[in-house]
């Protein structure tokens, strides 16, 4: 079985994030990554199903920086990926979605994978899209929220979470794209022998620019910042008239809510 | 005194106890040559004092039970006696009409000490028999939760009858040896008991009587031939490899420092111990070296509160092992495949070691089953990935954010908020590089001693700077717990800061970082002065740098953290500061376990980031020892240990009646404002 799986370098939880000065992104130079939470059980998973079966292929493939994303797919390597692609991106946050489903795709089109792993959603921007995306791109069978994998003959069978402790199992035929939610197992702590032998382990760079025809950005950052908090407090006088009539000049022209 | 025959058979006898004596030596010595890291065997010929030392002054024996303790100096003084009294008899025997000294008054002590002094064993054997068989001590006993075969704990059983058993019939004979003698020649007041005895042989032919004083040769020196092949499968081969184990011991700069690993090193396929073959012919001499008194078991924070690991437990069992397995081994191309966790101690036993050293302090033959521990954790989480899931949450925290509580590394210096410390990054150089360490910079009481210190650093006029977020965890936790790996990553990168900056000393609060970055990161070629702040404010007192307000300081008592006690030997400058705050009539209540026999926190080896199941929890029982000396103050002078004592102060619900400081907190409460 041929497994790829999705992993995303995302700000670590306890992280504190800081806006560069000109107020176009946050201070990325301090900021401690770390592989996002959900993909890392989705790399567990694959890696549990590849020793299951007892053969097979894990790649993983991660979008992000030159410098800093490799840290994240030498992790995965060292977990046990056999190899990695990483898509060169320096900003890869100003990419919508829809664009980085596409890019992603076309990075992982010939690969052929019977099974394609994702995170439920990444910790940063969280808009859980992306392992969709490409999964209904390449034409796959794509289930969310999974909590629990069976591999069956040429299908896998999936228990999927549902509202208010509500669990729903169902069959799909492979190829299948899966978004994994965390907590489906326990990721594991990667071996001295995995971390050298990662260091042998191939990451196949790939620009984004070869992946695209049209490069023109959909969303752009305008301006970061910290949201102002404002306390004020107006005590109205007056006649009953006077004040219903201050009322709604404050809400429809001070607060806008008329 | 024998007849021609009986010289025959004796030579003959001599000569098979000795060839016997010389091929179970040798097969002992062959098996402990299969560990590996060859030991210096040239010292036992170059530098035997270092033994022969610990072998007549029994030094090591006083450290714990110390009555026990000085009856053991007794008995092996007095065998070693007996050896020269085992060689008068067989001269006695040999030649005849030897006597030894028969009228010069050395010949009467010598007799009159024989005589007395095997009557002593015979009731030293009988009690000791008696404490083991009968009454049953239970610090000879190993509890059943702790991992170890049936076939082992008889075996300590036999083991022990026999060698009793032994010296119950040697001397015995010995003695009944004599009486015949004494009924042939006479009554001897140099010799009280066999003249006793003598008389019950009244009315005896003078052939009997030869018959018995042949008997009683016979059986004390045949005796000793059959024993001497023996010594390697009895636990007093402890006799000589404890001596041995001494003499031969690696220089280590702290018990829980162990050698640096390499990782460069593309030949080494394997780190730490798996299976008995991993283990240093260190660890290989240690088990034959153990005479399984449990004196390292007696005070063993995990064993003491109820957990599966016992220090000696580890001992023995690589003895019995290597009984079994020991030929096989030396025979087989491949070494037995059994796992250390399976029979020499079982995984959750290794994760309840809280590394405090204890065992190896206290031990009387030098063994250092901390080691083991160690390299069974290296092994667990470096090749097996196996290990408390709380601990790889704090190996993700050390590799993400360079600290054991999971905060961004960018808020390392938010403490200094409001206060007038300054940094390496802006003054480049300084006298002291004052390492604040994790606790001390992210944990709220540890940010209270870092703020004392501050204080103290500011009123001393001490020039020195910190490095604020520059600073990253030295790597403690995750090289007791096992990750090599991950430690040196962590050093790798402090020790490209300290290389920017110029500093002659680097003052710590926490003993876990002094003997890091002291012991540890030396292993790995970095050497740096460093001292901890007991050391460097007792110094400050002494050198009345800071004038301390001696006041109103009620009852106190003071809990000698593990790390700077017997790690790194400094249990003096925090009581000098103690002093200092105290009254003058004042004096500091001791816990009854203090100083290098103090009992852990609990904390220590990482124990402080994973819970281990089972049992009490060793800071309980460490706190209501403090709270017993019935002191208001619990002082400290770690912030692991601060945090836990702390912790059981709360469980125990003693808020309101005590309260738990570290030393410099109580010295800048009484700085002048």
């Amino acid at each position: 079985m041929k497994i790829g799986v999705l992993v995303k370098q995302v700000p670590g939880s306890e992280a504190s994030l800081r806006i560069q000065p000109d107020q176009s992104w946050i201070d990325e130079s301090t900021l401690e990554f770390e592989m996002n939470e959900s993909d890392s059980y989705a790399l567990e998973e694959a890696l549990q199903i590849c020793e299951k079966t007892g053969e097979g292929e894990v790649v993983a493939i991660s979008m992000g920086p030159a410098v800093r994303t490799t840290k994240v797919l030498r992790e995965a390597l060292a977990k046990g990926a056999h190899r990695a692609i990483h898509i060169v991106e320096e900003m890869p946050y100003e990419i919508d979605p829809m664009l980085v489903g596409q890019i992603i795709k076309n990075a992982i089109a010939e690969e052929q994978f019977d099974l394609l792993l994702s995170g439920l959603q990444s910790n940063d921007l969280s808009q859980g899209q992306t392992g969709l995306l490409v999964g209904e791109m390449l034409g796959m069978n794509t289930a969310t929220l999974i909590m629990e994998t069976e591999i069956q003959d040429g299908s896998i069978r999936v228990k999927r979470e549902l509202e208010g402790q509500w669990f729903q199992w169902i069959t799909i035929p492979l190829p299948a794209v899966l978004t994994i939610q965390s907590g489906i197992n326990q990721p594991r702590y990667p071996s001295l022998k995995g971390i050298m032998g990662a260091k042998k382990k191939e990451i196949k760079a790939v620009s984004k620019e070869d992946l695209l025809e049209d490069h023109s950005r959909l969303q752009s950052f305008g301006n970061i910042y910290i949201q102002k908090k404002d306390k004020r407090t107006e005590m109205i006088e007056g006649g009953s008239a006077e004040i219903v009539e201050r009322l709604v000049e404050v809400f429809r022209n001070e607060i806008k809510v008329l | 005194m024998l007849t021609g025959w009986e010289k025959l058979i004796f030579l003959c006898l001599v000569l098979v106890s000795t060839t016997g004596a010389v091929l179970t030596f040798r097969h002992m010595f062959r098996v402990i040559g299969k560990g590996k890291l060859p030991l210096p065997w040239k010292q036992l010929g170059k530098n035997p004092w270092k033994g022969l030392n610990v072998f007549f002054s029994q030094r090591t024996l006083f450290k714990s039970r110390p009555i026990i303790g000085f009856i053991h100096a007794l008995v092996a003084w007095g065998f070693t006696l007996y050896m020269v009294v085992n060689l008068v008899d067989a001269l006695d025997g040999l030649i005849t009409g030897f006597e030894f000294l028969p009228h010069h008054w050395l010949g009467v002590v010598y007799r009159l000490f024989v005589d007395i002094f095997s009557v002593l064993v015979l009731a030293g054997v009988a009690f000791f028999l008696v404490r083991r068989f009968v009454t049953g001590d239970l610090r000879l006993i190993i509890e059943n939760r702790v991992l170890m075969e049936n076939a082992t704990r008889e075996g300590i059983r036999r083991d022990s009858m026999i060698v009793a058993i032994f010296i119950l019939f040697h001397v015995g004979f010995r003695l009944i040896g004599s009486s015949f003698a004494v009924a042939l020649a006479g009554p001897d007041w140099a010799q009280p008991a066999a003249t006793a005895l003598s008389k019950a042989w009244c009315g005896f032919t003078p052939e009997t009587l030869h018959l018995g004083e042949h008997i009683g040769w016979w059986g004390a020196l045949g005796l000793i031939l059959a024993f001497i092949p023996y010594f390697p499968y009895s636990k007093h081969a402890h006799l000589f490899m404890g001596p041995i184990n001494f003499i031969l011991a690696p220089e280590k700069r702290s018990p829980a420092t162990l050698p640096a690993l390499d990782f460069e090193d593309d030949t080494i396929e394997q780190y730490g111990a798996s299976t008995i073959d991993h283990l240093t012919q260190k660890q290989l001499l240690d088990p034959f070296a153990c005479i399984m008194c449990n004196r390292c078991q007696d005070h063993c924070p995990a064993y003491a509160t109820g957990k599966q690991l016992s220090p000696s437990a580890i001992e023995i069992n690589k003895r019995y092992y290597l009984k079994k397995t020991g030929s096989a081994w030396l025979k087989a191309k491949t070494p037995p495949e059994e796992k250390l966790t399976t029979w020499m101690l079982s995984e959750e036993a290794t994760w309840s070691c809280t590394t405090c050293g204890l065992c190896v302090e206290l031990c009387p033959v030098g063994n250092e089953p901390l080691v083991d521990i160690l390299n069974v954790r290296q092994d667990l989480v470096m090749m097996e990935s196996n290990f408390p899931k709380d601990a790889m949450d704090t190996f993700n925290k050390l590799e993400t954010y360079g600290n054991p509580w999971g905060l961004s590394s960018q808020d390392r210096e938010k403490w200094i908020e409001g206060l007038e410390v300054p940094l390496m990054r802006e003054k480049k150089s300084a006298d002291y590089l004052y390492w604040v360490g994790c606790a001390g910079a992210y944990d709220s009481r540890g940010r209270d001693i870092t703020r004392s210190m501050i204080k103290i650093l500011n009123a001393s006029g001490t020039d020195y700077a910190v490095l604020g977020n520059e600073e990253t965890c030295t790597g403690d936790s995750a090289r007791r717990i096992g990750n090599e790996y991950l430690f040196q990553m962590l050093a790798d990168q402090n020790k490209e800061t300290f290389s920017k900056y110029t500093f002659r000393t680097i003052i710590t609060q926490c003993p876990h970082c002094l003997t890091t970055l002291k012991n540890d990161y030396a292993e790995l070629g970095l050497e740096l002065d460093v001292i901890h702040h007991s050391q460097f404010i007792e110094q400050l007192i002494r050198d009345r740098k800071i004038t301390v307000k001696q006041a109103d300081l009620e009852s106190i008592t003071y809990h000698d953290p593990c790390y700077l006690g017997r790690h790194n030997g400094e249990y003096e400058a925090p009581r000098q500061v103690l002093k200092s705050v105290m009254t003058t009539e004042a004096s500091l209540a001791e816990i009854g376990r203090n100083r290098n026999q103090s009992f852990c926190c609990g904390a220590g080896g990482g124990n402080m980031w994973y819970e281990i199941d089972r049992g009490e929890r060793i800071n309980i029982t460490r706190f209501n020892e403090a709270a017993e000396t019935g002191a208001e103050t619990v002082a400290t002078a770690c912030n692991f240990c601060l945090l836990m004592m702390e912790d059981a102060m709360k469980v125990t619900n003693r808020e309101e009646s005590m309260r738990v400081r570290d030393i410099a907190e109580l010295v800048a409460e009484r700085l002048p404002d």
